[in-house]
């Protein structure tokens, strides 16, 4: 037989066994999808006889006849093909812009005034937003004051937003105090980059 | 006079009890729609539109060319395909504790789902149901396609 011909049958053998394994996956599917640094997370699928854990890219699971979830090999063009409606619909991921303060004042740092700025640009791309700031502060006093102290400081860059034009009613504001360390501290210590304020565009 | 009075105080003191209420009834906002796509509430179907709040209850239903995307108020995004339904069954986030709970049905339809704050938060607290398995969320995307019964 000629080359030609060998490599003819052998693409036509692949692409029937690919499209056999298409059409294989049953109605019930789930797929864990990688983010856009390629990692992922995980979710636990419990069939009311036993939990699977899926934590990759592509991890994926089937509900069978029996109505138990079991492995399943997914391709990323499966994934295309099945959920590429939704994945269209998906809403604009929400960004952040963390801003820092100059030590001891409220003046905001000059990389923070610039990432405020971003805020307006980051307004723009978005048909329907809403905004949400969220202070932070470090472990150096006690909980209960930091979470007074980084609402305030929320507060005050609200204030900010709606002094250039932003609807108040769009605006909400939280006080995370020490909770959500950007950097892990023990208690009682100093930490410039845990003294900031986020302001999240949805 | 006094009756007025009294009526006027009563209205005050209802006012904070309508906000508390509207604002823990929500859960969301719509931010892409193509085709079908409605919100059902009160056993109505409601058309969704861009900028629509989702509530607890609704049920976001897309018909045979529809889609819809909706961010939940803990970051949490889920897209809908075609012929999708998902029930909000409960929400609940604290923005300043991190504390919350979400659980979400899906009977029918093609959905991913980004997760937000509440699954990053502990656990168990991100739950979403489908006719045949329940899905823990402990952060991250997946995508997941539900055959109607």
């Amino acid at each position: 037989m000629s080359g030609n011909a060998i490599r003819v049958i052998v693409l036509m053998t692949a692409a029937m066994v690919l499209s056999a394994c298409a059409a294989d996956l049953k109605e019930n599917v789930i797929v864990v999808l990688p983010e856009e640094d390629g990692s992922a997370g995980a979710i636990v699928v419990d069939d009311g006889t036993s939990s699977v854990v899926l934590d990759k890219p592509l991890a994926a699971v089937q509900i069978n006849d029996r109505g138990e979830a079991e492995p399943v090999a997914v391709a990323d063009q499966q994934v295309s093909e099945i959920f590429g409606q939704a994945l269209a619909a998906q809403p604009l991921k929400p960004s952040k812009f963390v801003l820092y303060f100059n030590e001891g004042t409220d003046a905001l740092t000059e990389e923070s005034r610039q990432a405020f700025e971003a805020v307006f640009e980051d307004i723009k791309r978005r048909p329907s937003y809403e905004i949400w700031v969220i202070g932070h502060t470090d472990t150096v006093d006690d909980p209960a004051y930091n979470q007074r102290l980084s609402l305030q400081r929320a507060m005050a860059i609200r204030d900010m937003l709606v002094f250039r034009g932003i609807y108040g009613a769009v605006i909400s504001v939280a006080g995370r105090g020490e909770i959500d360390l950007a950097v892990p501290t023990p208690d009682r210590t100093e930490e410039p980059l845990n003294r900031r304020v986020e302001i999240t565009v949805r | 006079m006094t009756r007025w009075i009294l009526i006027t105080a009563l209205c005050l003191f209802a006012v904070p009890a309508w906000t508390e209420r509207a604002w823990a009834d929500r859960a969301g906002t719509v931010k892409t729609v193509s085709g079908e796509a409605f919100l059902e509430r009160g056993g109505e179907q409601l058309p969704a539109g861009v900028g629509d709040e989702v509530m607890v209850d609704d049920v976001i239903v897309t018909g045979a060319d529809g889609a819809m995307g909706v961010t939940f108020d803990d970051n949490t995004r889920f897209a809908a395909g075609p012929d999708t339904r998902i029930a909000v069954e409960s929400f609940r986030f604290n923005s300043d504790s991190m504390e919350g709970d979400f659980l979400a049905n899906i009977s029918q339809g093609t959905v991913t789902v980004d997760s937000g704050d509440i699954a990053r938060g502990s656990a168990d607290a991100m739950k979403v149901r489908t006719p045949s398995a329940i899905l823990g969320v402990r952060g991250t995307r997946f995508a997941l396609r539900v055959g109607a019964e």
